[in-house]
């Protein structure tokens, strides 16, 4: 079992950015269109914000907030799919036999975005960048809780999926749009969460466990499950 | 401003998605690596391919001059010009 506490969170998905609007969306959860918004960014410089993905806008737009105020908090980065569209465009090139474009290679490796993070806040924690399953929330959560069982007084989990494109569609079911959550964790009792073996067909959530999260948070939910393939993981607020 | 200048110019914003920038701010001599434009080393990987794609030349990156050829628009266009010729 790991325990913590959520010091606070922030999320982003087209067309939701304020607590306002994820209360709105958790009380009558909905497909969004995936469109062609980003998260505002402005906060960095041009030069430095100019590479950046969705999906790299998306962990900064959450990240960054959190981190306001704190030196040295530890990052752990948890992406399923990573920077698909990024991937797409590489081998699409491969294939078309044109050469690769150097930005564009050096960015899609699963661990850019903590490098990007690392060089912009200046920040030397330990960082990592975890592709877990469907329950990559839980994987991130208990590196994260190791990190404060080592000291760390408060840590970042980024949590976030950019939608695939079209010729993955096939294969990748588990991103219904692109989101990023983030959670500020300090050590505490708040929340145990603790994994059991799942019964044959448990279903799983129906939308991505960090989305999960979040639609428990605003509801004040104290007792949960998350079910994905053969585990279980369950989630204890005391009260 | 010649026009293969100009060109090379709105390349480099184009390449290197320098949205905020347009080509009458880039200096014929401004430098664009670390000083002046403050381009970085893979900026200079990305703006040697896409003056190869676009011009149709090669670039050795291990010659000594090529470093040269890049320090600012003029002398790449110099550089691009010489290599359409030979």
């Amino acid at each position: 079992m790991i325990n913590f506490n959520i010091a606070a969170w922030r999320a982003w998905a087209p067309g939701l950015d304020s607590v306002a609007d994820w209360q709105a969306w958790s009380q009558q959860p909905r497909l969004l269109d995936a469109s062609n918004s980003a998260p505002d960014v402005s906060f960095l410089p041009a030069m430095q914000r100019r590479r950046l993905s969705r999906l790299a806008r998306m962990a900064f737009s959450v990240g960054w907030p959190l981190a306001e105020g704190l030196e040295a908090l530890p990052l752990v980065f948890v992406s399923r799919h990573g920077e698909t569209p990024r991937t797409f465009d590489i081998l699409s090139d491969l294939g078309a036999g044109q050469p690769l474009s150097p930005t564009q290679f050096s960015l899609s490796v699963h661990n850019a975005v903590i490098g990007l993070w690392s060089i912009m806040r200046g920040e030397t924690s330990e960082m990592t960048a975890v592709a877990a399953a469907g329950d990559g929330l839980e994987h991130g959560l208990i590196e994260a809780c190791a990190l404060l069982h080592e000291g760390a007084p408060a840590v970042l989990l980024v949590i976030t999926e950019e939608q695939p494109p079209e010729a993955y569609a096939r294969w990748i079911d588990d991103v219904p749009f692109p989101y990023a959550v983030g959670l500020l964790l300090t050590p505490g009792e708040q929340w145990q969460v603790s994994l059991s073996a799942a019964p044959p067909g448990a279903p799983r959530t129906r939308w991505p466990h960090a989305l999960e999260l979040l639609r428990h948070l605003l509801a004040g939910h104290t007792s949960f499950q998350h079910a994905w393939k053969s585990r279980v993981w369950n989630w204890h607020r005391t009260p | 401003m010649s026009d293969l200048n100009r060109d090379i110019k709105q390349l480099i914003i184009d390449a290197l998605g320098l949205e905020d920038i347009s080509v009458s701010d880039i200096g014929d001599e401004q430098t664009l690596f670390g000083e002046g434009l403050g381009l970085d080393s893979v900026d200079a990987l990305e703006l040697g391919l896409a003056i190869q794609k676009t011009y149709g030349i090669k670039i050795d990156a291990d010659a000594k001059d090529t470093r040269n050829h890049f320090s600012n628009v003029a002398s790449l266009a110099a550089f691009v010009t010489a290599k359409q010729a030979a």
